[in-house]
Formats: structure tokens, sequence, C-alpha cells
């Protein structure tokens, strides 16, 4: 059976409803989307929430895959997971200026907590902005081509190539220092 | 991680930028992705991906309850419909058969319930009751040793000829 078609046979099963097959989806695609979520927020905590978030939507979403990549498909949902979470953050930044002595303390605490695992890569990424690291990092752990990279994204190729050949160069040129 | 996408990129560059950028392009794509390769991302805790396993099964029981449910309501549905349509087909048929049919009860005989002529019956049913009566008082004498020779095979006969009597009146 090629890799395929035993994850057509898995996209059945999670259409059936079986536990066991959307375990399987778990077991092959935790990994990969948690490195997405980890490297877009630099926060364990909040990547375990996304990755958590992910999978549960991927159950009330399943019967909507009509086919196509299905990876592409879950890079969709992640990404679009991952903007929620940004507008969210948002909103808590509003928050944070009215209530900006009592929540600052908290978050500094938050921040030492992480800390202690971010690695140079992580740091060198914070300094990318957003969008920029958010291509980078949809690029490199859905292995998808431009195009569909691209598709996902809502843009011309030629627009999310140049912004990744941009991005990908900063990064390196920090990562070089 | 992601050498599968590899072999467009030149040709994809080349598209928007002359060939010599094109190249370097390419070039910086591929360093910074082996950067990014040589710094794996943290891996989720076993915890973590136990718990996401025990969230989708909570996810899926009230989706298994619903597809139960409309199993359940299609299910009576068809059922309801069915019972509509074999409604309306006895009725028809009804209507068009005209004459009605008396249901009778199969092992019952039917003449017996035909019959009209009553004294006729009673005549049959008096000479079945002497005939048995009859065979009665010979089995009796039997029994009691009053007729000599092979008293046993003689009742055996006998209880078979009552029983015969006894459902031929049943079968008229």
């Amino acid at each position: 059976m090629t890799k395929s078609d035993n994850l057509a046979r898995i996209i059945i099963g999670c259409k059936a409803g079986s536990a066991e097959s959307f375990s399987q989806l778990v077991d092959i695609y935790a990994s990969r989307f948690y490195g997405y979520f980890y490297r877009l927020t630099g926060d364990k905590v909040v990547s375990d929430d996304l990755l958590s978030e992910l999978f549960v939507k991927l159950v009330a979403k399943i019967s909507s895959y009509k086919g196509g990549s299905f990876e592409s498909w879950l890079f969709k949902i992640s990404s679009n997971i991952f903007h929620d979470y940004l507008r969210g953050k948002q909103r808590r930044r509003k928050l944070l200026e009215v209530r900006k002595r009592q929540l600052e303390s908290r978050i500094t605490e938050v921040k030492k907590s992480d800390s202690e695992r971010v690695d140079k890569l992580q740091i060198q990424l914070e300094k990318l902005d957003t969008d920029t690291r958010e291509l980078v990092m949809l690029r490199f752990y859905s292995q998808l081509s431009l195009k569909e990279v691209a598709k996902i994204r809502s843009e011309p190729i030629g627009t999310t190539l140049s912004k990744l050949h941009r991005g990908l160069k900063r990064l390196r040129e920090l990562m070089e220092r | 991680m992601n050498g599968e996408n590899k072999e467009n990129l030149k040709e994809l560059f080349a598209k928007f930028l002359s060939v010599e950028q094109a190249e370097r392009a390419v070039e910086d794509v591929q360093k910074a992705e082996r950067i990014l390769g040589e710094h794996p991302a943290p891996a989720p805790d076993d915890a973590l991906i136990a718990d996401v396993k025990s969230e989708i099964a909570e996810a899926i029981l009230p989706r298994q309850v619903n597809v139960f449910r409309r199993t359940a309501y299609k299910t009576a549905v068809v059922a309801a419909a069915a019972i509509v349509i074999a409604a309306i087909s006895v009725r028809l048929l009804d209507i068009g058969g005209g004459k009605h049919e008396r249901v009778t009860y199969a092992s019952i005989p039917e003449a017996l319930w035909d019959s009209d002529d009553i004294s006729a019956d009673d005549v049959e049913l008096a000479i079945f009751t002497a005939e048995i009566e009859q065979i009665e008082g010979e089995v009796l004498t039997l029994q009691l040793g009053e007729n000599g020779g092979n008293g046993q095979a003689a009742v055996a006969e006998l209880e078979m000829e009552l029983i015969e009597i006894s459902s031929n009146f049943w079968e008229r």
C-alpha cells in the first residue's frame, strides 16, 4: 500500500467517524504542525493549544474535505488558526493598555519561563515580520510547492516567491552573524 | 525537509529574475532552508498527544450521536412511508376485489362451518356418538377378560378404530 493510499484510507476512516483513524492522523502530522506553530509563536503553551485546536477543527471539518492535497487543506486550516490567534493576541494587547501594570508583570513571567527553551533560530525568526515568518514556516513545514503555498495565501506566485526569497535571505544573514 | 519542492525553484525564479539572479536566489533559499533543517523545533510532548487524542474522542462522540439520530429519523420516516403505502395498497385491492371472502381457520374443516343443515349434522353426530359408545363397550369387555382370544391385540385394534372414527368426524 502506497503512502497516499494509506492516507486516503485513513481519511475515509475519519469521515466515518473512526477515532482510530483520527489518532493515526495525529501520529502522522502532530510533530510537523507543532513545529509550524512553535516557530510562529515561539511559545510551547500556545503551540500546545493551537495544535489541539487544529485537530478538534479537523474533526468538525473533515466532511468538507472534498479531495485534492490533504496537506494543503490542513495547512490552510492551520494558517487560519494562527491568524485567529494573532487577532486574539491583538485584542489581548488592547486589554493590556487598559490594565497595563497588572498584566505586564504576568506576561514577563510567562516570557521568562518560555525563554528557557528558546533556541538561536527562534530568536532570529522573531526578528522577521509575522507575515514573512509565516510564509517561511508554511513553506518549510508544509513541503508544498510554491504554487500551492501561494494558493493557500491567496496571492500571486511572484509575490510569494519574492517574499520568501527576501525572508530566507534575511534569516540566513541573521543566523550567520 | 522540503526536498520535494526544490526542483521547480530555479525555473520559477527565472520567470522573474535574470539567470544569474535566479541562481543566487535559489542558493539563498537552499542555504536558509538548510539552516532551518539544522534547527528542529521541539517535538510535542507525549502527554499533549494523548490529550489531543482524547479531545478528538470527545469531539467525535456528539457527531456519532447525531449520525445515529439522523439514521433513526430516516428509518422512522421510511417505515412510516412503507406503512402508509401498504395501507393504501390494501385499501385499493379491497375496492378492486369487490366481494369479501370470509377468513377461516385452516385447521377447522370448512364444511363444518358452511353447513346450514343442522338436523343432518345432528343425525351424523348421533351416529358417531353411538359408534363410539359401542366401541367403548367392546373395549371395556375385552379389558375385563369377558371375551376369549388375544385380548391386548383386540384392544389396540379397537383403539385405532376409535381414533379413526374420531378423526373422520372432525374432517367432515
